[in-house]
């Protein structure tokens, strides 16, 4: 293209110049034209991927009718089946997770962008994103025959202490018996949220880091300026500004453990039954309960796992429409309006 | 400024290149010896023969055959071969049997299979008790007493069933509760488990059922749970194994194949069988159960020829007899229908000659019982049907097999020695321990008046295996008769435990698992340094060069940095 250009450099020049931005046009509308592809697939495949859960599952929801969202049990065979455990459960071991990842990755952001010396913020960036990068199945094995031995005692010192909350409440044991087996508090909602939130608090934690090493350096020092001591400019502009980065951090965390599979597989143990209490043995999770049981299935059964996967697959598409709104809406990444 | 970023570029791009050798010098060391007409071949399936399909996978790669193996559960494997997604696959039960309204249907015309016996051996019941601060090695169990405790009926280890069958330790059991472990996904160990309860424990196992809403009731792979009986489930055998084996699981038992009790230095239930011995699934047990198998001859039929109905191996009267015996089996391709290739056919049958052959030779000390030479040798039949295979004739007598014979009879079942007369179902209980936990002794007062540990051959149930003659070791026994004397000390245990059987099953596992191990640990901590590298390397390298040049904007990028 700038061999014509170069080759005809005199006479006629706006016209050539003309034909060369037409060129440019061109490529201008391949890009748009690819770029535009790009983001359409991206639809079409999660509409297809919806539709085609939808179409397997028709079979099960059409026998089911409405009592899939009431009951608990899990027996297609049998024609008792329902996501109201399986939901509940996934959105309980979410919650766990949400709640320790949130103030986990809001405190490590806050410290790379605004405590750590320079020389150890790259280390520190580097390790999270390298935590994001461990497989899942490394953490379920961590979780399954470390980690959740090692949280028992403080399972129980929080039942022992906070049984008279419900959601703390643990059936089958007396509250501060010695001897009583700890078994009761394996392989339960919050265990699993607890290792959940290790998977998500790396995704969090990016977002909000770049949030609040963008706050406006003006208004950090228009704070220091006023006498502001560190943590005091942080509340006063660092958090206010990263607030949607925060929220939305968060919610994109939430999407990722509501659909965490195998860590969870590897931990809990499956129960059919709402079970709000959320240290005791035993809870449930849609992505488990289709990793688990999808081998074992009737047709009938496997269409029953798709309806449940499309409800999974709806709630999450709810939470991340909801955390990419928030996001969007923000301040964070904006000027400083000074 | 200028003088000391000018040495930090060619230091930069050093480490750089350092990075880049360390990468491409490990890919050069890790890479196995070239392979010369084999080609990778991907299966999955069975976790209860994993522990002998993993070792003979790891033996076959000095051939340069990589075979990869997921231990996903045996439903999941036959899932993925009637998929097409992996190459052979293995699994406890074959394709349809009816686990509630699921016909598992075989994949007769999309892959067109054959099924080939690899593994012999028992599943078991590995538990975590403890009497104070004593591991219970001895425990012994009914089938009802098994069934029960396995559908919430029995939940406490005191409680009267289970002081019947350990008169032992009838005075001790403590009051704690029983925490049942089971399977959490399809699996073959489940199957296994609850055909052995819809065939003898009927009425317990259709309560259960029933309780768990399922209907109609069958066998089945996925364990039901009736949410309140204090049961709990793990993924894989190792799952169950694993959280049976830690410290705070006391009062858990799970049933697992044997091999991974041993691997977690635990003890096994010895369960009672009809000829009125409890007995655990040594490899003579095993093979004398297994002599009672009913094998599918009809060749003409690829969906059952060689499948396995083990009812009279439950009721089988041998003292002998560990009732919850059985097979475990490879599906092989027989067709070239995607994914199978001639060459992946010839690296199969040839990773199928070495697990009938010399992987017999091997399975006994891992915890398996050696397949019987008709069925290796239907196996070779099986194994020339798949495609590309290049079996030729095999001489099992070179096979080293621990159950050939020159007169045809199974030499493993011949030599296998009675039971000891305190394993009889009766007063009196042996202070042995079991399975991986065969060197620790219990003590036990048994009712018949003196303080007596186990009877006359009380310490040799490590006999099938260790001693094929079947003569008691007569360097243990006394000692270990008087260790076991006084119930009351905790030294009994010990000096029984020091002095017993000195060669413990396992020996050539741990020799065989020291040279694999070795070489492993390298490659481990290769792969660490790698990771570490790859992923610590560039930022810091990075960082080196620009540290200089952030620092001079600091004050203006660093918030509140100077102040």
């Amino acid at each position: 293209m700038t061999g014509v250009a170069l080759a005809h450099p005199e006479g006629q020049e706006t016209q050539r110049r003309r034909r060369l931005k037409a060129n440019l046009g061109l490529a201008d509308r391949v890009f748009r034209a690819v770029a535009r592809g790009g983001g359409a697939l991206v639809l079409v495949i999660m509409t297809l991927v919806g539709l085609f859960l939808t179409y397997r599952a028709l079979q099960a929801l059409r026998k089911a009718g409405p009592s899939f969202l009431t009951t608990q049990e899990w027996n297609p065979d049998s024609g008792e089946f329902g996501i109201a455990a399986v939901i509940l459960g996934t959105v309980l071991i979410a919650i766990v997770a949400i709640v320790v990842a949130t103030v986990l990755s809001v405190g490590v952001a806050l410290y790379i962008s605004e405590f750590a010396p320079f020389w150890l913020r790259r280390t520190l960036i580097a390790m999270v994103d390298l935590m994001a990068a461990v497989p899942s199945v490394v953490f379920g094995l961590w979780g399954a025959f470390f980690l959740q031995w090692k949280v028992l005692s403080l399972s129980r010192w929080i039942s022992d202490w906070f049984g008279w909350i419900p959601i703390f409440k643990v059936n089958g044991v007396t509250r501060h018996d010695p001897l009583a087996t700890e078994t009761v508090y394996t392989s339960s909602t919050f265990i699993a949220g607890l290792v959940v939130a290790l998977m998500v608090a790396p995704i969090a934690c990016s977002v909000m880091r770049e949030a609040f090493s963008q706050a406006p350096a003006g208004e950090r020092e228009g704070a220091y300026a006023l006498g502001a001591t560190r943590w005091g400019m942080i509340g006063a502009v660092v958090l206010p500004f990263g607030k949607g980065a925060i929220i939305g951090g968060t919610m994109l965390g939430l999407g990722r453990a509501l659909g965490e599979t195998i860590a969870v597989v590897m931990i809990i143990s499956p129960v059919f039954v709402i079970q709000p209490r959320i240290l005791e043995n035993g809870t449930s999770s849609v992505s488990s309960l289709i990793a688990t049981h999808y081998g074992e299935s009737s047709p009938f059964a496997l269409s029953a796992l798709f309806a449940a996967g499309l409800a999974l697959f709806a709630v999450t598409l709810v939470v991340n429409f909801i955390a990419a709104s928030i996001v969007a809406r923000s301040r964070s990444g904006a000027v400083s309006e000074v | 400024m200028t003088t000391t970023s000018r040495p930090g570029r060619p230091r930069r791009w050093l480490a750089v290149a350092c990075t880049l050798v360390l990468a491409t010098g490990a890919g050069v060391l890790v890479r196995p010896p070239a392979a010369l007409a084999y080609v990778t071949i991907n299966g999955a399936g069975s976790t209860w023969s994993q522990n002998a399909v993993d070792s003979w996978r790891r033996n076959v790669a000095q051939f340069g055959m990589t075979v990869n193996y997921a231990g996903t559960g045996s439903s999941d494997g036959r899932n993925q071969f009637r998929s097409g997604t992996v190459d052979w696959a293995a699994s406890d039960i074959p394709y349809g049997i009816k686990d509630g309204n699921n016909l598992d249907l075989p994949p007769t015309q999309a892959h067109p299979f054959a099924y080939m016996p690899v593994t012999a051996g028992g599943t078991t019941f590995m538990y975590n008790l403890k009497i104070g601060n004593q591991r219970v090695t001895n425990l012994r169990l009914s089938g009802t007493t098994i069934a029960r405790i396995f559908t919430g009926g029995i939940t406490m280890w005191n409680d009267a069933a289970i002081k019947e069958d350990n008169p032992g330790l009838r005075s001790r059991l403590p009051a704690i509760r029983i925490v049942p472990v089971v399977r959490s996904e399809g699996s073959g160990s489940t199957a296994q488990l609850t055909q052995w309860m819809v065939g003898t424990q009927r009425s317990i196992w259709n309560a259960y059922c029933a309780a768990a809403r399922r209907n109609p009731c069958t066998q089945t792979s996925v364990y039901p749970i009736v949410p309140g009986r204090g049961m709990v489930a793990q993924a894989g055998d190792l799952g169950v194994a694993g959280y049976v084996a830690q410290p705070q699981a006391n009062g858990a038992i799970g049933y697992v194949q044997y091999s991974y009790a041993i691997q977690a230095g635990f003890p096994v239930v010895k369960m009672l069988n009809n000829g009125g011995y409890y007995t655990e699934p040594t490899a003579g047990h095993v093979a004398v159960s297994l002599l009672k198998a009913r094998i599918n001859q009809n060749k003409n039929d690829p969906n059952v020829y060689l499948t396995q109905d083990l009812s009279q191996v439950y009721t089988n009267t041998d003292p002998r007899t560990y009732p919850l015996s059985g097979y475990s089996y490879m599906i092989l391709p027989v067709s070239l229908n995607a994914p199978m290739t001639t060459a992946k056919g010839e690296t199969l049958a040839d990773f199928g000659k070495y697990a009938l052959c010399q992987g017999q030779t091997q399975v006994n000390a891992l915890g398996y019982s050696a397949l019987p030479i008709n069925l290796v040798q239907a196996g070779f039949d099986q194994l020339r049907k798949i495609p590309g295979a290049k079996v030729g004739n095999i001489v099992i007598r070179s096979c080293n097999n621990p159950t050939f014979s020159t007169d045809g009879t199974n030499t493993l079942a011949k030599t296998d020695p009675k039971p000891p007369d305190c394993d009889k179902k009766g007063p009196t209980q042996c202070a042995t321990g079991t399975a991986g936990a065969k060197n620790q002794e219990t003590p036990v007062n048994n009712g018949t008046g003196g303080p007596g540990g186990g009877g006359p051959g009380g310490g040799n149930t490590g006999g099938p295996s260790t001693n094929p003659s079947g003569t008691p070791d007569p360097g243990s026994n006394p000692i270990a008769q008087q260790g076991a004397c006084d119930p009351d000390t905790q030294d009994c245990g010990q000096a029984g435990g020091n002095t017993g059987d000195p060669n413990v099953f396992g020996q050539p596992v741990s020799a065989e698992a020291g040279l694999g191990g070795g070489f492993r640990i390298v490659l481990m901590v290769l792969a660490g340094v790698l990771l570490l590298a790859l992923g610590l390397g560039p930022p810091l390298i990075a960082q080196a060069g620009a540290r200089r040049r952030q620092r001079r904007s600091d004050d203006f990028t660093m918030p509140g940095g100077p102040a």
